[in-house]
């Protein structure tokens, strides 16, 4: 199949969908790509809020800093939005690892990759891609769907995790 | 403009940077800065901009090619 004979690009991870990802038993969608980058700062957060998440056999994580001097418009951008030090952090690893994916589940990190011409997408987006991967069936994936609210962290308005679903079930 | 009075606890490095900007002239009292703080992080977390997001990430997941 023509989708799955593509080659992934690296992501950096923001700690949302790797804490998010686990609550749901499915950090091993992570392993589909070829290199998984934290950056520390998103190192130590999840290493606060789900260590479990750093040591985990089902992928590898790769703990990385920032090398280059941050962009200025990066710097104006966290101000604006008010980003945090790990999605900030994550941002600068995402623009030296270009044409890499920024994988976070927060609105501003997400405003400020678009301005910065930054490919962005969350947990959800993980979620629906293992689909299209193969790395889990379309029942698997609305069983994950539906019961979201319980079993993790990500907060989803109702009606639009119903949308959510409907898409997947008319896909 | 009715005002309401607010209690918030702040790291101590953080309120320090906010009344520097404040003394630098950036911003003409402290309770400026944190409505402005404020309205900005609501504006960048609106519901419409969210859920375009995640609609975003829909497409991306289930039609993507990467």
């Amino acid at each position: 199949m023509e989708t799955i004979d593509q080659n992934p690009p690296l992501v950096v991870c923001d700690a949302g969908p790797l804490i998010h990802l686990d609550e749901l038993g499915s950090l091993d969608l992570l392993t589909d790509f070829p290199d998984v980058l934290v950056p520390d700062a998103v190192w130590r957060e999840v290493d606060l809020h789900r260590p479990g998440v750093l040591t985990s056999p089902v992928v590898r994580l790769r703990r990385v800093a920032p090398r280059l001097a941050e962009p200025p418009e990066l710097e104006a951008m966290a101000q604006v939005l008010g980003l945090h030090t790990g999605e900030w952090e994550a941002l600068r690893v995402a623009i030296e690892h270009q044409p890499g994916i920024l994988l976070t589940d927060d609105s501003a990190a997400r405003l400020a990759a678009a301005n910065l011409g930054i490919h962005a997408h969350g947990t959800i987006g993980i979620l629906l891609r293992s689909i299209r991967r193969l790395q889990r069936s379309k029942n698997e994936i609305l069983t994950v769907l539906r019961t979201l609210p319980v079993r993790s962290s990500l907060h989803l308005k109702r009606s639009l995790l119903d949308s959510v679903i409907r898409e997947v079930e008319n896909a | 403009m009715k005002m309401t009075l607010i209690q918030a606890e702040l790291p101590p490095e953080l309120t320090a940077r906010a009344r520097s900007y404040v003394e630098d002239g950036w911003a003409a009292d402290f309770n400026e800065l944190l409505a402005d703080a404020l309205r900005r992080f609501l504006e960048s977390h609106t519901a419409r901009v969210t859920e375009a997001f995640v609609m975003d990430d829909v497409q991306w997941g289930l039609h993507g090619n990467d």
